[in-house]
């Protein structure tokens, strides 16, 4: 199973880079799973965002709709997409696992470019 | 399982599109499965799930499609079973006169302009089997009565074209014969989902739905907070706190939806728009964590799944004690209430005649089925007068209608949503005839083909499409390609983006939520996706 290290930090994920163990997540992790991503920085605002999702997640076995993340963390409107570019960007840094297709669909309706 | 490429630029698809005479006839012409055409295969765990057969890894990439060793006897047993079932199969393996008026009329044909996309051709590719087995001609006579073995080969073919048709049935209304070339793409699937050629696509949304209730897997808490989460963004907008009920035991009307409704953009905007409805008219209605599905995916997969997931709406109607059924804005839902529902049960007897409580219109074309659509609800509350509505909060958008296959083909609601969308806005434009109404156009990713790895094919499909809304956004200005589907709502945000990017997506709701004005709100500054609404900020500085 691939291993994701950064500085001390070792956890597994799987072979798309999703975090295998939800719990394994903290801070350190979240910015080694951004750096493969290539996001540099992980600001406290990109920060916030993750641990709402995570919260959620936890409570509620699925990812929050994208304008509550908003409201709750007191961002703006699309802040997941100005943050992250994508949500499943935000999805994965979060360390929740991988979600199924349909879910990455109506998630990113991205442009097929 | 192999990486599907992403689809050239748009005017590089345009140009590849070419509608040429093959080189070889139709049956020496073998299958050639291009990337970004074809859904991955289903994932064992979800066959497993609803007990399908054979239970496999396996993808269409493959030489091996691991089929089960008597394939063969499956397929042509479940043919024989099926033509012995449905009249309406047998039928049109029959009677087709091979005129071609079908032809062009097929989005995957003009998008692609392989043949075999030809709804004749497409259909034709089962014929020459059911000839070969099932007629005396084709017995006999073999090619030359155009009749041909069932093979491996075969098999792929029909999987790789019957999941390159949406079931949309536009070929159907220019047929001279009314051949619904649908329900052969339909025993196609069924005839392959016997061998587990299911695809991921369509098998997870299926797992889910019977597991909890609903496509995308929501549990009942979930929907609950999700629905919580859209009340506080309405009470931001309007000043209005909204609390619905759920599972409400002894309510008037079970309202149901598709699921894309309670998470996906803009679907959520849709359900703020019923939710702020509902609650401005008082209405006794409950949502239900349960029935917590409209669409049906199990339609894209056989009949009795088909039945097995659609049933869960009626249980809990009877089990709530609820008066009748109150449908939200969906596609294929309405075909199987509209069109299936009765042959499978029967008109429900525990429910009542639907009657709205606001202006007393009794729904007499719901009689059999016990559901209303709420486009027939809301228009007619707009007759009547019912509700006070402020269209110039629309103003911002030049709006065009996009019918859907399901509720225009295939239960005839054209004018309800036209009439709501011309009373709460006051910009709205038809795309041209022959792409609306009952010759409507296809999204292009309907029938479960709304997945990531075919996107070529969905920009292909949904080709004709985009162009119609092209043409009016280019003479009209027109911004907003408003529908009643959630697989719309899912599917034509991505094909916008792609050919038309000017043009946004909404339901029809979402427009009557913009316009509802509501008891006691705060003057209205922002829409419901939260974006300003342009105007009313002047408005507030000259006060």
């Amino acid at each position: 199973m691939p291993v994701l290290e950064y500085g001390k930090t070792k956890v597994n994920v799987d072979d798309e880079g999703y975090l295998v163990n939800f719990d394994d997540w903290n801070e350190d992790v979240a910015r080694a799973l951004a750096e493969k991503e290539g996001i540099e920085e992980l600001t406290e605002e990109k920060m916030e965002i993750l641990r709402f999702i995570r919260e959620y997640y936890r409570k509620f076995n699925y990812f929050p709709i994208l304008n509550a993340i908003c409201h709750h963390v007191n961002q703006p409107n699309n802040c997941v997409t100005t943050q992250f570019v994508s949500p499943v960007v935000a999805w994965k840094l979060a360390g929740l696992p991988k979600p199924d297709d349909m879910i990455i669909n109506i998630l990113q309706g991205e442009t097929p470019d | 399982m192999s990486k599907q490429p992403k689809p050239p630029k748009p005017d590089e698809l345009a140009k590849s599109i070419e509608y040429k005479t093959p080189e070889t006839q139709w049956m020496e012409t073998p299958v050639k499965f291009k990337p970004g055409m074809w859904c991955y295969g289903s994932r064992p765990k979800y066959l497993e799930e609803v007990g399908m057969p054979n239970p496999r890894e396996w993808s269409p990439a493959d030489d091996d499609w691991k089929l089960p060793e008597n394939w063969k006897e499956i397929v042509l047993d479940g043919m024989k079973d099926r033509l012995g079932k449905y009249r309406t199969f047998k039928l049109f393996m029959d009677i087709c006169v091979r005129c071609g008026a079908c032809a062009d009329k097929c989005h995957f044909y003009i998008g692609s302009g392989d043949p075999k996309n030809m709804p004749v051709l497409r259909a034709e590719l089962m014929r020459s089997v059911y000839r070969k087995y099932f007629t005396t001609g084709g017995k006999l006579f073999g090619k030359t009565a155009g009749a041909r073995e069932l093979t491996e080969d075969v098999i792929k073919e029909w999987w790789y074209y019957y999941y390159q048709c949406t079931e949309c049935r536009r070929c159907s209304v220019f047929c001279p014969y009314g051949i619904d070339t649908a329900e052969i793409t339909i025993m196609g699937r069924e005839l392959t989902n016997l061998l587990g050629l299911q695809t991921d696509w369509i098998g997870g949304p299926v797992a889910n739905c019977y597991h909890k209730g609903n496509h995308l897997g929501l549990e009942p808490h979930t929907i609950q907070s999700n629905i919580e989460m859209m009340c506080d963004d309405i009470e931001e907008i309007t000043g209005i706190r909204i609390e619905p009920t759920f599972n409400r035991k002894g309510a008037e009307i079970l309202f149901v939806t598709p699921s894309g409704d309670l998470f996906g953009l803009p679907g959520i905007y849709t359900c703020m728009g019923y939710l702020m409805l509902f609650h401005e008219l008082g209405l006794d209605y409950t949502w239900s964590t349960y029935a917590s599905e409209g669409g049906n995916f199990g339609f894209f997969t056989s009949n009795e799944m088909a039945k097995r997931l659609h049933y869960k709406i009626y249980a809990e109607a009877k089990r709530l004690g609820v008066k009748w059924i109150l449908g939200g804005e969906c596609g294929h839902m309405w075909r199987l209430v509209h069109q299936y529902l009765n042959t499978w049960w029967g008109p429900p007897d525990f429910l009542e005649v639907p009657k709205s409580p606001i202006t007393g219109t009794v729904f007499e074309n719901a009689k059999s089925t016990k559901m209303v659509h709420v486009t027939e609800f809301t228009a007619d509350l707009i007759k009547h007068g019912k509700i006070k509505l402020d269209p110039s909060r629309n103003d911002h958008l030049k709006i065009t209608f996009h019918d859907s296959c399901n509720t225009s083909r295939g239960m005839g609601i054209f004018e309800e949503p036209r009439y709501i969308i011309k009373h709460v806005a006051r910009h709205f434009y038809e795309m041209p005839e022959n792409t609306i109404r009952e010759k409507t156009f296809c999204c292009g990713s309907g029938s479960g083909l709304n997945a990531g790895e075919n996107m070529e094919l969905r920009m292909r499909g949904g080709f004709p499409r985009a162009n119609a809304v092209r043409y009016v956004h280019e003479k009209y200005g027109v911004n907003m390609l408003a529908n009643i589907c959630a697989i719309d709502r899912a599917a034509l945000p991505t094909l916008m983006q792609y050919w038309v990017p000017e043009v946004d997506v909404c339901g029809v709701h979402e427009l009557v939520g913009n316009a509802l004005v509501m008891t006691g709100e705060k003057k209205r500054t922002m829409d419901l996706r939260l974006e300003p609404l342009p105007g009313m900020e002047d408005e507030e500085e000259e006060e």
